[in-house]
């Protein structure tokens, strides 16, 4: 058995995996696409709060909030302006999935350019530790904890309590059917579009403390949150959060283990789940 | 009869021209930087090639680049730890990478769209992680030297390839052609019809007879090969192979090439999609400011994507302006008063 942080650990990572999943299950539900560049925005989230603290002097609770608002306008713009522009029919998927990708290094050069490629910490948010006898567990851990809680709470009471969600549900069922009832599709993609953003801004935001902040952050959580929702199944939001979680607890468990063969097993656990159930755990049947 | 059918000859002229300026540049330039900017745009040609024979089929694949990796660790570990001359070496490196491509395909193809993407993303992760870990194999990061390919006398001739990059030129030319004329023949057949209906209407292509599978299999390999040939000649002319040139970023990279070339021309797409983007990227990165390569890179591929016409890529301009040229005035013919009157 590994220790108790190493379990902690773990916990922590598949918030923020859960977290970025969750966004990409909704923007692929809706648009139809995968959002290669949901990384980046996990990246220029934290960002933001980082210049929010250390520039403007503005508190962690509400410069993630900014960060959301902020990074979620800028999802936003990319749905109106090259997303929106490629889908139109006729197009396939493809033109997209180039798009989203060449986005990704756009961000990540413009965040180079204008940030700067060192490491930045920002240890001086919730310092201190959680002392529980034999192990103890930082308050940024915990604050990562309690902040994926509230983010899927409230994820949950938008989409299953409010209109908004309501026709959010019904354009991923049936877009055709929606839009004959009055809702506006292209305007749903474009709320679902900054909602996604603004989560994985946020889960880089409340991961700024913990790790250090650089351009090239959001690489790895952008893979393994896509992993997450293949194994989860595309387009099923419970699959993204039990991905997330499955995920997060092998990424650190297996590596105690095994040390660098876990990425090793990691792909090669996902390519026999996609073999042996290509739907994923919790998707509808192929076609 | 002979027919001078100027519509067709003088774009034949132009392609003729431009091919043979790319015969003869050696002729005007040795200059090292050069050549080798375009010895290295049509290697990575024939991998973007090879990725466009696999989306005729409808999939598209994100672990082209491990192929390439692929062969050039087959190539360099033959050579080097068992012996075998460099030539015998890299035909194996082709198809030996061709042979894992078949493998893969078999087990993966059977899923389709996205979960092929995927799957080969892993894939093509799991290969970069086994060539970083396996350092008795492949010295790991800090990466194996390939030999040099032996002098050859053809004749009076002797080609050396140690004395500079044009018998590399000539050679990565030969490649080229040969890949391009494969697939181009490929693209033309029966076979390649089939592949743009699978892409087209997948049900309906299955409902016709078409075994989907095994066309995809067979696409999937053939560009397996191709692209096995591609990486052992690049390691050979870089004469360094590392985990790290072969990663999920090369694949990535290979897509974008392929759409800013544009797929609608198998060969002809690649080859401009590759030199341009490659040659883009060399001079972005010598650029003073720091990261600004990966902002222009990526700002570059979207307003190729957004402002072309329905988002195609740059070969189909080449149509769209002979079409200008030399498009006939449509003619109407007006029924007479005459005649509408009596009716």
């Amino acid at each position: 058995m590994p220790p108790a942080e190493i379990w902690i650990d773990g916990l922590v990572q598949s918030c923020i995996y859960m977290t970025m999943a969750f966004g990409m299950v909704l923007v692929f539900s809706i648009l139809g696409i995968l959002n290669w560049a949901h990384g980046q925005f996990y990246m220029l989230g934290a960002f933001v709060v980082y210049y929010a603290i250390t520039a403007a002097g503005i508190p962690f609770p509400i410069s993630l909030l900014i960060s959301g608002v902020v990074v979620g306008g800028l999802g936003m713009l990319v749905e109106k302006f090259v997303i929106e522009r490629l889908t139109s029919p006729g197009y396939g998927m493809l033109y997209v999935t180039v798009a989203t990708l060449a986005l990704m290094f756009f961000f990540e050069g413009a965040a180079g350019m204008a940030f700067g490629l060192m490491d930045k910490g920002l240890s001086t948010v919730l310092p201190g530790v959680l002392d529980l006898g034999s192990f103890s567990v930082s308050y940024q851990k915990i604050a990562v904890i309690i902040f994926t809680l509230v983010i899927m709470i409230s994820m949950y009471i938008v989409l299953n309590r409010t209109k908004v969600g309501l026709a959010i549900r019904a354009a991923a069922q049936e877009p055709v059917a929606a839009s004959l009832y009055g809702i506006s599709v292209g305007r749903v993609s474009l709320i679902v579009m900054g909602i996604g953003c603004a989560l994985a801004a946020m889960a880089g935001g409340i991961m700024a403390p913990v790790y250090t902040t650089n351009p090239f952050m959001g690489r790895i959580p952008m893979i393994m949150s896509l992993l997450a929702i293949i194994i989860g199944g595309l387009g099923s939001l419970t699959g993204a959060i039990v991905g997330g979680i499955i995920l997060g607890f092998l990424n650190s468990v297996i590596a105690y283990h095994l040390s660098y063969v876990s990425e090793f097993v990691l792909f090669l656990l996902v390519i026999i789940i996609l073999l042996v159930r290509p739907q994923g755990l919790f998707g509808a049947p192929l076609k | 009869m002979p027919y001078f059918d100027y519509k067709t000859l003088i774009p034949r002229t132009v392609i003729g021209v431009l091919i043979a300026l790319f015969v003869i540049i050696p002729v005007f330039t040795t200059n090292v930087i050069t050549i080798s900017i375009f010895i290295s745009s049509g290697i990575w040609a024939i991998a973007v090639m090879g990725f466009v024979l696999i989306l005729r089929t409808g999939q598209f694949s994100m672990g082209q680049a491990a192929f390439m990796a692929l062969g050039a660790y087959t190539s360099a570990i033959l050579t080097i730890k068992l012996g075998m001359p460099f030539w015998p070496s890299f035909l194996l490196a082709g198809i030996v990478s061709g042979i894992i491509a078949l493998i893969i395909g078999l087990v993966v193809l059977r899923v389709g769209g996205i979960y092929f993407s995927i799957i080969t993303l892993a894939f093509g992760e799991v290969v970069r992680i086994f060539a970083q870990q396996m350092e008795g194999i492949t010295r790991g990061a800090r990466g194996l030297i390939p030999p040099m390919p032996p002098t050859i006398v053809l004749g009076g001739f002797e080609i050396n390839f140690a004395a500079g990059p044009v018998p590399y030129y000539y050679f990565m030319i030969l490649l080229v052609a040969i890949t391009a004329v494969v697939f181009w023949r490929i693209d033309r057949s029966r076979m390649g019809g089939t592949f743009s209906s699978m892409a087209a209407n997948q049900i309906l292509a299955e409902h016709q007879g078409i075994h989907l599978m095994k066309y995809r299999v067979i696409a999937f390999t053939i560009a397996g090969v191709f692209t096995g040939f591609a990486g052992a000649y690049y390691a050979n002319f870089l004469s360094i192979i590392t985990p790290l040139m072969f990663g999920l970023w090369q694949s990535i990279q290979i897509m974008m090439m392929s759409i800013v070339g544009g797929i609608s021309s198998i060969v002809g797409g690649a080859l401009i999609g590759a030199t341009i983007l490659y040659t883009l990227g060399i001079y972005l990165s010598r650029l003073p400011i720091f990261n600004i390569q990966y902002l222009l890179f990526g700002a570059a591929v979207v307003l190729v994507l957004l402002f072309l016409p329905k988002g195609t890529g740059l070969v189909d301009l080449w149509g769209k302006f002979w079409h200008k040229v030399f498009r006939e005035p449509e003619e109407y013919e007006m029924p007479e008063e005459s005649e509408m009157a009596v009716e």
